[in-house]
């Protein structure tokens, strides 16, 4: 088994802006990291789907960095946040795929000491928990895209039916 | 609206475990306003089963679909393809929804995947209140438009009783005194008057519940 293990990151672009820092971290704090970033305008746009479509995409673990208590330029959107990412650490939990997985953090822009320590933290979390069971192969994943793409994946919806035609439905099977 | 939360998600997976391929079905009108069985639930409860299921080393395949309403034909109708392909549905709508796919597709098994709570409404983002018992009999039009039936803890047809507290309710100091607001209804309409006639003993059943009941979605609150 390989000892990389994936780690997804959301984060406010007002809590982290430097992009480019990323390719750095692996070496800095554990070589052993594979870092995927997506960035977010506010931190409120995180939702329960994304955090899990991580998982599912392969990710070891998932963390939500935000900007620091009060200083939302939405006013709540690191509270939502927050509040979501709780819930999601729950159901995962509850399936007994470890809420430790999804971690969440607030951050001032340019603390890169607490960056360094939060990716050391992660880091030696997974030592202990493992690579994550219910993650897709590394194969399955290059036949199915990147790992953002199927985080993006939409579902289906049925279109309105025209309810005019007056028409007999039938199951179709 | 039908307000409804999801099962607990062990509950679910306790229920889907027989099958190996499973379309999750949602509804997009009442169930998707309280965050119970919308496309964007359907798309999360599927993630989330697909995890536990590669956790186990269970093979399930999962389909997601939601259509408008799964209380009218018409739209059920839409997910034929999608039903055909799938052992089971596993349902996000309310109940009536549930019995509606059922009764579509007689020949596969329909799973409730949503608890369905109470008639209500939205009180503020992520607090829904009970405000109909669905009695079949609507008499808001003597009460200012405020149901005892519903919203009084001791569903008092000749009110109040006398046991409220600035305008809270002596069962639940979180709940509004029903009678409070039907007064304070009646008097600006000018219609208080009203309330001196006798209101005879309505025949129902008797409720389950000691008062309004109240759904509260944690993570969608400040």
């Amino acid at each position: 088994m390989s000892r990389t293990f994936r780690l997804f990151i959301f984060y406010c672009t007002r809590a982290f802006e430097n992009e480019a820092e990323f390719a750095e971290f692996p070496t800095a704090a554990d070589p052993a990291l594979e870092i995927h970033a997506v960035p977010m305008a506010c931190s409120s746009m995180v939702k329960d789907l994304f955090l899990l479509k991580a998982l599912e995409a392969g990710a070891d673990a998932v963390t939500v960095w935000v900007c620091p208590e009060g200083a939302c330029r939405h006013g709540e959107g690191n509270l939502r946040a927050r509040k979501r990412v709780q819930r999601v650490q729950s159901l995962l939990d509850e399936i007994e795929l470890d809420g430790r997985r999804l971690t969440f953090f607030h951050l001032a822009p340019g603390d890169r000491s607490s960056v360094m320590e939060i990716l050391r933290e992660i880091s030696g979390a997974l030592v202990r928990m493992g690579k994550n069971p219910a993650g897709i192969r590394k194969d399955r994943l290059e036949k199915t895209g990147s790992p953002q793409q199927n985080i993006l994946k939409k579902p289906k919806t049925a279109s309105k039916p025209n309810l005019d035609k007056g028409e007999p439905i039938h199951d179709r099977r | 609206m039908i307000v409804g939360e999801q099962k607990p998600i062990k509950e679910i997976l306790k229920m889907t475990a027989p099958h190996h391929k499973l379309l999750v079905l949602g509804c997009g009108t009442c169930v998707e306003t309280c965050f119970a069985g919308g496309e964007d639930e359907v798309a999360a409860l599927a993630s989330l089963l697909r995890l536990a299921s590669r956790k186990d080393g269970r093979s399930l395949h999962i389909e997601e679909f939601t259509v408008e309403r799964q209380c009218e034909d018409a739209f059920i109708a839409e997910a034929a393809e999608a039903v055909a392909r799938n052992e089971a549905v596993l349902s996000l709508a309310c109940g009536a929804g549930v019995q509606a796919v059922a009764r579509r597709f007689p020949r596969f098994r329909v799973l409730p995947g949503v608890n369905t709570t109470f008639i209500g409404v939205l009180e503020h983002r992520g607090v829904f209140t009970e405000e109909c018992s669905g009695c079949g009999d609507c008499q808001l039009a003597m009460f200012g438009g405020v149901c005892p039936f519903s919203r009084c803890a001791k569903k008092l047809l000749n009110g109040p009783c006398g046991g409220s507290r600035n305008g809270k309710c002596e069962v639940n100091a979180d709940t509004d005194c029903a009678w409070h607001l039907i007064i304070e209804r009646l008097t600006a309409l000018g219609r208080l008057n009203e309330l001196r006639t006798y209101v005879p003993p309505k025949n129902w059943q008797p409720s389950l519940s000691g008062g309004p009941r109240r759904l509260i979605r944690e993570d969608h609150i400040l």
